[in-house]
């Protein structure tokens, strides 16, 4: 009686791994075939975009070729160390890395199909009229040539950012969780709220701009007070949520009314806690380009707004892609750091 | 551990209702005295009062009048010489079984050099393999458990249990009834706890409050003179049954009307 599984281990001593394996459904030949297939596409899509690159003429006068094809050459490479790495996970009985390399094939592909037919819309045929929206040899030879000013500006930027975001989110935090737990200083807070609440940031900039003796400073405070709303709501909605049962079993625990913000109530409140910081850097990120395009004299907004005025479209487009970029690590990290902290959550509400 | 006695000297409670004029009366003059040693189960239909003397035991609540004495000190607030255990396990979410453990005494600062206290509790529950898991893993009965020994790492020489058991399957149920009962004759605290289950106050009291509402108060005070492990189908089990049944007016085939 032979069974399909070569060697039979007992039940009991099955691995996470092995159990996975068990239960996957097995695949049939054409559809291996496929996923193979599929792994490897992103490289004919790199090798499409090369190709339209080097072959098709171009339309308009090109400098520096060399500059995109290098760019397309990295992003082939880096998809390459991704298979690897992926391959190695896969030698060590670790299926999960390449499956989620499968999954995300098609997307890397898609990429650099999109490189391509930008490419072939801009420079190539000039559909998309050159230099209004420049092709990305040119953005990425501008970011290159401005790389010191866009460092400098991307410094700015982010120290503006993060300034008026902690100080937002720290007070918010002191104000959210004081209204949470008290009543009388709710009574006192929430008409503030209600009042400033439905401003959008944007409305204050140009009071700012009459007010404030630094642009900098007024810019802080503008990005300060959409942090700090938001997150002294969603904390003080979070902790005046906390079911009457924990802060009951804690008190017959031995916890003092300290305690019971500190243990309790806080960490209680923490997911809607974040919540609130999620959209305080969501809107933090809005205020930060509105005040650098409209007033303040550094960052990447008003690096684009002057690149602009001299008509430099190309470093126009490379500082966006850089914003681009920023604020997509910028949630990233955010979000990492949630899921880490917020880990007793999985399953909670499965 | 020595002796501790808990007095209740004609305590009332009423609740004042929210959306109406009206005034429950959940409790009506009280007066019983319980000591260490004893299980004391409170059975009776709902609004009878039973859980709010045990919140009144906790110090969750205020009597409205009458004292309660817990060795001839009065009842002021909460304090973790009497743990409570809930219907619903109540475990924090955000902790890990060993932190939701050792919750009362980190609270008072007393977890350094108590660590293997905890060990011992989850030790107790059998829950070694869990040590690390957050509550949202665990099953209905796991989760009571932890609850339970929770409330117990104190060594409280009050356990309130305020209907423990009453989410948890037969199984499950009958199981933590038998573990409920080990803990407890082992450290022979003072336990009260409110059931609405008449067989479960049986098993496991030494002393059965049978409460009726409108007002809520003891009607009768039984002692259960039976050695444990109690057998559920004796015919002794089965008289007090019958009695309490009677008691509280659910006459059932043997009972005239």
């Amino acid at each position: 009686m032979s069974s399909n599984t070569p060697e039979t281990t007992p039940v009991q001593n099955l691995t996470r791994q092995q159990l996975l394996d068990l239960e996957r459904k097995k695949k049939t030949k054409a559809q291996l075939w496929l996923d193979m297939l599929i792994y490897l596409l992103p490289f004919v899509g790199g090798i499409i975009a090369v190709l339209e690159y080097t072959q098709v003429p171009d339309n308009s006068l090109n400098r520096n070729p060399w500059a995109y094809l290098a760019f397309l050459y990295i992003l082939i490479g880096a998809y390459a160390v991704y298979c690897v790495v992926s391959l190695v996970f896969l030698k060590r009985g670790n299926r999960d890395v390449i499956d989620k390399q499968r999954y995300r094939a098609p997307l890397f592909t898609a990429l650099f199909l999109l490189l391509a037919v930008y490419d072939y819309m801009t420079l190539k045929t000039g559909i998309l009229t050159q230099p209004f929206v420049p092709c990305l040899n040119f953005v990425i030879n501008a970011f290159w040539k401005d790389r010191a000013i866009i460092g400098e500006s991307t410094l700015a930027t982010l120290r503006l950012l993060f300034l008026g975001y902690f100080a937002g989110v720290a007070l918010g935090l002191v104000t959210g969780i004081t209204c949470g737990y008290s009543e009388r200083c709710r009574y006192w807070v929430d008409p503030i709220i209600k009042f400033l609440g439905p401003i959008p940031t944007s409305t204050w900039i140009p009071i700012m701009m009459v007010v404030a003796s630094s642009l900098f400073g007024g810019a802080v405070f503008i990005i300060g007070l959409g942090s700090w709303f938001a997150v002294t709501v969603a904390s003080m909605t979070g902790i005046s949520n906390v079911d009457k049962d924990y802060f009951e079993a804690a008190r017959t625990l031995g916890a003092s009314s300290r305690q019971l913000v500190f243990r309790v109530a806080i960490p209680h409140a923490m997911p809607s806690i974040f919540q609130g910081c999620t959209q305080a850097m969501s809107s933090s990120c809005t205020a930060i380009m509105i005040a650098e395009m409209l007033g303040v004299k550094s960052g990447l907004g008003w690096y684009m707004n002057w690149s602009k005025s001299w008509a430099a479209y190309d470093s126009m487009f490379a500082a966006l892609f850089v914003i681009c970029i920023i604020f997509t690590v910028v949630t990233k990290t955010l979000e990492a750091i949630k899921r880490r902290v917020l880990r007793w959550q999985i399953g909670v509400n499965a | 551990m020595e002796k501790t006695i808990l007095k209740l000297d004609n305590v009332s409670k009423s609740f004042a209702k929210i959306e109406t004029d009206e005034v429950t009366h959940a409790l009506s003059s009280v007066t019983t005295t319980m000591e260490s040693g004893e299980f004391i189960s409170m059975v009776g239909p709902s609004g009878c009062g039973k859980s709010t003397i045990l919140r009144l035991v906790a110090g969750l609540i205020q009597p409205t009048t009458g004292e309660l004495t817990l060795n001839g000190k009065p009842i002021t607030g909460p304090g973790p010489d009497r743990g409570m255990m809930f219907q619903k396990a109540t475990l924090f979410p955000w902790l890990t079984v060993y932190d939701n453990i050792a919750f009362s005494l980190k609270m008072q600062g007393k977890l350094k050099g108590n660590e293997e206290k905890v060990e011992e509790m989850i030790k107790t529950i059998g829950l070694e393999d869990f040590r690390t898991d957050y509550p949202g893993q665990l099953s209905g009965g796991m989760a009571q458990r932890v609850a339970l020994v929770r409330s117990l790492i104190n060594e409280p020489p009050v356990l309130l249990l305020d209907e423990p058991l009453g989410a948890l399957d037969a199984f499950t149920r009958m199981n933590m009834q038998d573990e409920i009962l080990r803990i407890w004759q082992k450290k022979q605290q003072l336990a009260i706890m409110v059931t609405h289950d008449v067989d479960e106050a049986i098993y496991m009291g030494t002393r059965v409050l049978v409460m009726d509402a409108h007002p809520g108060r003891i009607i009768a005070d039984l002692k259960i003179d039976q050695p444990y492990p109690r057998d559920r189908s004796s015919k002794e089990f089965v008289e007090y049954r019958n009695d309490i049944l009677n008691k509280l007016h659910f006459a059932g085939a043997n009972a005239a009307k």
